[in-house]
């Protein structure tokens, strides 16, 4: 594997999940053309007139008629194909889709400043590495907060000793705390 | 006198349809559908015209009904549509796969970067409407932090300087520290 699913064991997307969308439109296309079938083969099937003259005559007048029912059952397929090719994908994709959301729902409440806790997709959903990453960069910087304010309140103790030990100590702490920040660029 | 009965906690509802995202899908699925129809349509049409005249003036009428006439031809073009229509979707389909798999690759490439410090390389998602606006997303997440962090970078360095009186120390150390719980809450 290569790219950026090289990094993960779990790619973005599963292959039987790729298989299983195709599986379902080859399903739904060939349901389509097989509806559109059979309501030409019951307009064509119907016997045409016993005499010779009879049939001359239906077969010099049956285009304009076959047009007609050529256009609305052709309209017919692609309205059923359409209608269940949207079902389809709606209810397919949202396994992609859904993740997306609900990652974007996680991003904004961060940037508001609201209590950030872990993403968890649905057992079935794709993406998951996404989710995996992001809950790896949380708990990465909330680990850092816990430890530059674990330094700050360990300096903090000092103040029970005279008020020169306790500067130098805050002032120390701070100096940790401005190191382990650098690593952020 | 009885309370009245408490409702029961709902958890709140996850929306997994983003008509964003499946909304073009969608959209490109009935174009391959209506534009297959319309070609079968044209085809078929001009076919049954051609060979319905060419049938009644041969003038040897060895058939029951237009089916009769039109078998084969019917269902090398309901064929023909059964496998454009397939192949086609199926080309989006994997066309669609591949844009996600590049997308929300980089996005997870650039939050394992964020864990190592990294929060100003660009995400690069790439053009396409809905992954760009998710890369912009956490692109701003990721600025946020940053700038968070390097603020308070700089007030703990200055704090260490020295050179500040003990009372404004004290109230711009209990400020930092805020500052610091308020990364990642």
């Amino acid at each position: 594997m290569s790219g950026p699913e090289a990094a993960s064991d779990v790619p973005l997307i599963h292959r039987r999940y790729v298989f299983g969308l195709l599986f379902r439109l080859c399903v739904n296309f060939a349901g389509g053309v097989g509806i559109l079938f059979v309501i030409l083969y019951f307009a064509l099937s119907r016997p045409l007139p016993g005499d010779y003259a009879g049939i001359f005559h239906a077969l010099r007048t049956l285009s304009p008629f076959f047009r007609a029912i050529l256009s609305v059952s052709v309209l017919l397929y692609a309205l059923l194909a359409c209608g269940s090719t949207s079902a389809l994908c709606v209810y397919i994709l949202h396994k992609v889709a859904g993740p997306l959301y609900r990652m974007e729902l996680i991003l904004d409440q961060y940037r508001s400043g609201a209590h950030t806790r872990t993403v968890s997709f649905r057992h079935d959903d794709q993406l998951q590495p996404l989710a995996q990453a992001f809950n790896l960069w949380i708990r990465t910087l909330h680990r850092d907060r816990h430890q530059w304010l674990a330094t700050m309140m360990d300096a903090e103790r000092h103040c029970l000793q005279d008020e020169a030990t306790c500067r130098a100590e805050m002032e120390e702490a701070l100096r940790k705390v401005a190191e382990g920040m650098a690593r952020y660029r | 006198m009885k309370n009245p009965p408490v409702p029961p906690h709902r958890p709140s509802r996850i929306r997994y349809v983003s008509p964003r995202f499946q909304g073009p899908a969608v959209l490109a699925f009935a174009a391959i559908i209506a534009t297959g129809g319309l070609i079968f349509w044209k085809l078929v049409d001009s076919a049954f015209q051609r060979v319905f005249l060419h049938a009644s003036i041969r003038g040897h009428y060895a058939f029951d009904s237009a089916y009769d006439i039109v078998r084969d031809l019917l269902a090398w073009h309901l064929a023909g549509l059964f496998v454009g229509v397939f192949l086609t979707g199926s080309v989006l389909t994997l066309l669609l796969v591949a844009a996600t798999r590049h997308g929300i690759g980089n996005a997870v490439d650039s939050l394992r970067r964020s864990v190592d410090g990294d929060l100003s390389t660009p995400t690069g998602t790439g053009s396409i409407g809905e992954f760009d606006r998710f890369g912009k997303k956490i692109d701003a997440a990721r600025s946020d932090t940053l700038a968070s962090v390097l603020k308070i970078r700089g007030e703990a360095a200055a704090l260490a300087a020295g050179g500040i009186s003990p009372e404004e120390f004290r109230l711009r150390w209990d400020e930092l520290k805020h500052r610091i719980r308020r990364v990642a809450p």
